[in-house]
């Protein structure tokens, strides 16, 4: 009897995993939440990205999809699984028994953010297995481990956004609230139509989406061109995972602070210290390896194939160049462009080189301006024509989509770098292996307008670009360079 | 084991808004003892359970389980809870609630052990969705007392249970008690009280009026239950002094009195062809009635 209250290790483990268990047993058993959950991020990403993909000969958009299906599916389970299941069984008294009873410290939160990931981890590797075999995106093993960690620990802060709904709506309308939070978020998040290609206040606003940021984290992953950079996205998220936390504890009053255990305050500290933890880890840039930026070669490599191996003969000339003649001023915080996939980092590593580059905002733009985008990076000798720098691809997909700029005279930017030659790169043309448009300028202390007059130039398809690259072809060895005031006019 | 005080409340306020819920409460629940919680709706019971299950804080007092703050799993984990109003999952099965709510516990009864004590074999494997109201009590009970308690709280547990079955619950009890677990009882069925309580803690309007044996509240009760078969019109009647309450019941008037020999002389006068007449003691349910009501008198 003196022990009556104690338990031994071994059955406080089994109790943790048996809440698991049962757990997955209801969530299996409950179509409601197991069906669209599950089938619908697959089921959309068989539609959209690998038939729809394939039958325009794109596989870009079956690599873009691939990235961001992921993370739709990282929403769902913690959304629902949280927000429609927590708000009826604090309804229905369920919440108030489990306090009551002896369930160990947090099991019920453990076992719900738990079965929230291995969802989560079935919906990422049912996508990869459907990516690389039906929807033919190149992908290495390391990107798949690192796509499949994104989505799963990407379920976190959506669990803490699912629990603070469930903590405040009702039970018969959790269902509705939390659809209406998902599926919005997840279009303004770029997760089904890539941004570029929605009005610009969208494109603008949609760093406010946790999705936003781990769909950028997915996308580089996969070498899609994408915003931001590693640290940030997950500092965004982790930020989010702890407020919402703190705000459904908060909301539950001393209900939800019992969830937690019989320490609540105890608890709760470690629960932050591991956040903060996450933070730091994630702010010294240890946790996603390269900044998001530095986009991986192997999907342009692939469209381009995929746009060589189909020239029609007589094909029209690109999308015509919206009016904007400012591309960039990197004054709002953000890389992107006016119009297109915004700037990307790119190395020569697609043609088998070892050139790379990272690029990133900077404060002090040329003319007293707030921003300027600093690249920097290292010309491998690997191969004979090294290249690396920043590119802009004005139609996506990129170097697929071509835009018209026939009517445009001249490009123009300012530069100021290490005092070593640079190069403008103006990629264009039906074929993609066309020499490109390539001028060179000097990059000094003090920022410098480069100046290009399209009529200068003869034998450049100015009707069909695909990119514009600014960096390097050498000489080997580290460089850095800033460019603002992109203009197209 | 010293400890014979398993848990208690002690001066105990706590007010929801305008309400005062508890008023400076005291109980102790001691061990090896079977004690019904009685008060009518709004009394305070369900308050002072909480308190005593750590699912709120008092205002004031204290509260207690096994030494223990209620908040802490340590006092918890001797525990059985069977709630009121509570929805278990409808996709899982009897016996996988029993899995679970068993793993909580240090030392807990074999799972198939306590399907056979409950008689709940046949429906064990079923979803616990597609149980009877009643069904779904049995197994609310079974997973209250799977964790092998020393303290069982048991709030109305036989509401929506057929005769059979409440027997069946309250055998169950009475051999819970025999080895020794002590339970706590809410309940608004008095007979049920009368049937398995040694100690009937009455409360009102937040406070404790009386606690005893159940045969000590009853002495607290002088009133008595005369009843017959009499012509005489009910109303009349009710304007009597010697009459406190009245009620038709089919073809009988049942009244109950103070004054049982007073009121029996004038009932023979009024009505000399009055049959079937019966004089009975209080049972636990006019001397709840009267000691609430004499309690609800003081405060007014």
């Amino acid at each position: 009897m003196k022990t009556a209250g104690n338990m031994s290790a071994t059955r406080l483990w089994s109790a943790y995993f048996g809440e698991m268990h049962f757990e997955l047993i209801k969530s299996l058993r409950t179509p409601a939440f197991a069906v669209p959950t599950l089938f619908f991020p697959i089921m959309f990403y068989l539609l959209f990205g690998v038939f729809l993909g394939s039958m325009r000969g794109n596989s870009a958009m079956s690599q873009y999809t691939f990235a961001t299906y992921g993370v739709f599916g990282a929403m769902g389970p913690g959304l629902f699984g949280f927000g429609v299941s927590l708000a009826i069984e604090r309804e229905q008294g369920l919440l108030t028994l489990k306090q009551a009873l002896p369930q160990p410290p947090g099991a019920y939160l453990l076992a719900r953010a738990a079965m929230a990931m291995l969802f989560v981890a079935i919906i990422s590797i049912l996508l990869t297995l459907m990516a690389v075999f039906a929807g033919n995106v190149p992908l290495t093993f390391g990107q798949a481990a690192r796509l499949f960690a994104i989505d799963v620990f990407g379920a976190l802060p959506f669990c803490a956004i699912g629990m603070f709904l469930g903590a405040l709506v009702s039970g018969a309308a959790s269902p509705a609230i939390v659809n209406l939070i998902f599926l919005p978020m997840a279009f303004l998040s770029g997760l089904w139509l890539p941004l570029q290609f929605m009005p610009q206040f969208l494109q603008d606003i949609a760093p406010v989406w946790p999705a936003y940021h781990l769909a950028q984290m997915a996308l580089a992953t996969v070498g899609a061109p994408s915003a931001g950079s590693t640290a940030g996205h997950v500092a965004v998220l982790a930020a989010v995972t702890l407020g919402f936390f703190l705000l459904a504890m908060r909301r539950m009053h001393g209900s939800g602070f019992r969830l937690l255990g019989a320490r609540p305050k105890r608890t709760l500290v470690l629960v932050g210290s591991g956040c903060a933890a996450i933070l730091a880890l994630a702010l010294s840039g240890v946790f996603g390896g390269p900044p998001a930026t530095s986009a991986n070669g192997s999907a342009v490599t692939d469209s381009t194939d995929a746009a060589a191996g189909t020239p029609a003969p007589e094909a029209p000339p690109g999308v015509p160049a919206p009016a904007a003649g400012v591309i960039s001023d990197f004054d709002a915080g953000s890389m992107n462009t006016a119009f297109g996939v915004g700037w990307n980092a790119v190395g020569d590593d697609m043609r088998g080189g070892n050139s790379t580059a990272t690029q990133r905002l900077v404060d002090g733009g040329a003319n007293g301006s707030k921003g300027a985008l600093e690249v920097n990076g290292v010309i491998g000798g690997a191969i004979q024509y090294p290249f690396a720098g920043t590119m802009f691809f004005p139609q996506a997909p990129p170097m697929e989509g071509l835009m018209d700029f026939s009517a445009r005279k001249t490009l123009s930017f300012l530069a100021r770098g290490d005092g070593k030659r640079y190069m403008v790169m103006v990629i264009s043309g039906l074929v993609t292996d066309a020499i490109p448009l390539m001028y060179e300028f000097e990059a000094g202390s003090e920022w410098r307008e480069v100046r290009l007059e399209f009529a200068g130039f003869v034998n450049i398809d100015f009707g069909r670009v695909r990119a514009i690259g600014i960096g390097t072809m050498g000489p080997v060895g580290a460089f850095s360079l800033q460019i603002d005031d992109v203009r197209l006019e | 084991m010293s400890q014979t005080t398993l848990a208690s409340l002690k001066g105990v306020r706590k007010r929801y808004g305008r309400v005062q819920a508890l008023d400076g409460f005291d109980l102790a629940v001691q061990r090896g003892e079977l004690l019904a919680v009685l008060g009518p709706n709004g009394a305070g019971k369900s308050t002072a359970i909480s308190l005593l299950l750590g699912l709120q804080g008092a205002d004031e007092g204290s509260a207690e389980l096994f030494g223990h703050a209620p908040q802490e799993i340590d006092g918890r984990r001797r525990i059985g809870v069977m709630m009121q109003e509570v929805m278990l999952p409808g996709v899982m099965q009897p016996r996988e609630l029993l899995q679970q709510v068993a793993s909580y516990y240090p030392t807990p009864y074999d799972v198939d052990a306590v399907i056979e004590r409950m008689s709940l074999e046949g429906l064990a494997r079923r979803r616990y969705g597609k149980l009877s109201g009643g069904q779904k009590r049995q197994v609310q009970f079974a997973l209250a007392i799977c964790g092998r308690p020393e303290l069982l709280f048991l709030d109305e547990p036989t509401v929506g249970l057929d005769v059979q079955a409440r027997e069946a619950l309250w055998k169950v009890v009475r051999e819970l008690k025999h080895e020794g677990c002590s339970i706590v009882l809410t309940t608004h069925y008095l007979e049920e009280a009368e049937a398995l309580a040694d100690r009937v803690a009455v409360m009102a309007r937040g406070r404790l009026i009386t606690s005893g044996s159940v045969n000590e509240i009853r002495a607290h009760v002088t009133r008595k239950q005369v009843s017959c078969v009499t012509r005489l019109d009910a109303d009349a009647v009710r304007t009597w002094p010697e009459v406190a309450q009245v009620e038709m019941e089919r073809d009988r008037l049942v009244m109950s009195t103070r004054d049982a020999e007073a009121l029996l002389k004038r009932l023979l006068r009024e009505d000399p062809g009055l049959t079937d007449i019966e004089v009975k003691r209080a049972g636990l349910a006019e001397a709840f009635t009267e000691l609430t009501n004499e309690s609800a008198r003081e405060a007014a």
